[in-house]
């Protein structure tokens, strides 16, 4: 991959309802928390333009609607994801134990060609809260079962740790994407239909 | 190019040709000059999506957003316009065939030629709106952009060999290199050799003529931009400059697909569609006779 070329990371964040996906998502991208729970429809995405070692990354990220769960969002949704992160809340036990159902639903949803390399991120939430269920030994230890999968401690609405979760799920996307094979280049190498040699004079090709 | 494309036979289009319509709508006094329509969904809805072709395509390239749409409740009309040599006329034609189909206000999916016509038609109409929002796919808001604004005066007495061939040679950014892409650019060809030499020459006259989208009149409108990251038809400035235009809009990039996503990643590009849709849902501008939220989304 050139180095010039612009990226786009496709990151999926997934979990229980009211474990703060969208808020993570607002919090990060629009700097914005709001108290009052508004359950997410579906799914919906924003963009973030970040730059990362000199690379000018566009981050598109999806949430979800945490009862979407084992409902089929379509291949559409998944297609083409570069990183998962998965979410929890420190102070609801549920939330922790539904996270290997939530790895298992993007593994099989979303296909990617070398599931075990497969960058996933775990982030605790709201972490600003008490009493804490689920203790970050806990959760460490999950994640070293998993591959020693990055886990982050976040508070959306005092935007603790929020910036570097998403760096450090960017540069997880970012490697992911480096090494990994176009998802839709069937044909390794390159066949021409037609030797139509792009003569590039000033600007842009007429539009077809 | 006598040879049919593998699409063409396919179930998918087929059972779009056999369940929808062909209608030639005229609304001009020359009645030789006729808009090409496919309606699909309910008729109920008076706010349905109308897609609009770039250069080369004629109405039922969108047979997938069509189909995978009206399944869901959305209206779908496919239009393709007879010729027209500005975009004064063609905003004047298209006003005329809303007119005719009865509907106030539209939505409007535009992919290149046909997502700028989409903006200079919501510009035409910005002070008596009949645009309730606009999608573009791969697009653009100004024609200097392109090659050719000097010799575009000149289209009308090229021969159709000609311009099929400027065409051509430009449908292939990079080569292909997924089999979506490929059938698509089959089908494309085989959609672009259909069309008669005024077709041709009066498109890519608006393509090329000079003109620009005053979008500041636009900026309470709801917008989606769809384009294709890597490997598109459009250089980065240029994707860049049309988000200037727009800073209300979302921002739908795809990875890769090519020219014509809408057919090469049809799931992708209805999803988005459906995104942008949904914000209506429960309002007299609804696209869709229920709402489209309870829906979940596509399965495929």
């Amino acid at each position: 991959m050139a180095s010039n070329k612009k990226v786009l990371l496709k990151v999926i964040i997934l979990g229980d309802s009211s474990v703060g996906k969208t808020s993570l998502m607002n919090q990060y991208v629009n700097r914005k928390f709001s108290n009052q729970y508004k359950a997410t429809i579906g799914a919906d995405f924003l963009t973030k333009e970040v730059t990362i070692d000199d690379r000018t990354v566009t981050m598109q990220i999806w949430d979800t609607a945490g009862q979407e769960r084992f409902q089929s969002l379509g291949v559409a949704f998944y297609r083409g994801a570069d990183c998962c992160v998965l979410v929890f809340d420190v102070t609801a036990p549920n939330t922790f134990k539904s996270l290997d159902s939530w790895r298992d639903e993007f593994l099989i949803q979303a296909a990617p060609r070398e599931p075990d390399n497969f960058p996933f991120v775990l982030l605790g939430n709201k972490v600003d809260l008490e009493p804490r269920a689920i203790s970050a030994k806990r959760a460490q230890q999950w994640c070293q079962a998993k591959n020693n999968m990055p886990y982050f401690e976040t508070s959306a609405k005092e935007g603790l740790n929020v910036e570097q979760a998403f760096l450090a799920i960017a540069k997880n996307a970012l490697a992911q994407q480096n090494q990994s094979v176009d998802l839709y280049n069937e044909f390794p190498d390159q066949i021409k239909l037609t030797n139509t040699q792009k003569s590039n004079g000033g600007g842009d090709s007429c539009a077809c | 190019m006598s040879n049919i494309s593998e699409w063409s036979q396919s179930a998918e289009y087929l059972s779009f040709r056999s369940n929808v319509p062909l209608r030639r709508i005229v609304v001009d006094s020359d009645d030789s000059k006729g808009w090409r329509i496919y309606d699909c969904g309910p008729k109920s809805v008076q706010s349905p999506l109308v897609c609009l072709p770039p250069v080369s395509g004629t109405a039922d390239i969108f047979f997938r957003q069509a189909l995978a749409l009206s399944a869901r409740g959305v209206r779908v009309i496919l239009a393709e316009a007879p010729p027209y040599w500005s975009t004064k006329e063609w905003c004047d034609g298209f006003r005329r065939l809303l007119d005719y189909l009865n509907l106030s206000r539209v939505h409007l999916f535009g992919a290149s030629l046909g997502g700028y016509l989409a903006q200079k038609f919501a510009e035409y109409t910005c002070s008596c709106p009949r645009v309730a929002s606009i999608s573009l796919c791969n697009s653009f808001s100004d024609t200097s952009i392109f090659r050719g604004n000097e010799s575009a005066a000149l289209y009308w007495m090229l021969p159709a060999l000609v311009l099929k061939k400027m065409l051509m040679s430009n449908f292939e950014p990079e080569p292909a290199k997924d089999s979506d892409t490929v059938k698509t650019i089959d089908f494309m060809v085989e959609k672009l050799d259909s069309l008669t030499q005024s077709e041709l020459a009066s498109r890519l006259t608006l393509n090329c003529i000079r003109g620009y989208v005053e979008a500041h009149k636009l900026r309470d409108l709801p917008v989606t931009i769809i384009d294709v990251f890597n490997g598109a038809p459009l250089s980065s400035p240029v994707r860049e400059e049309l988000y200037k235009c727009y800073p209300q809009a979302k921002l739908a990039h795809l990875k890769t697909g090519g020219y014509f996503p809408f057919l090469s990643r049809s799931a992708e590009v209805n999803l988005h569609l459906l995104i942008h849709l949904r914000q209506f849902d429960n309002t007299p501008l609804a696209s869709s006779e229920k709402p489209l939220i309870n829906n979940s989304l596509p399965d495929s």
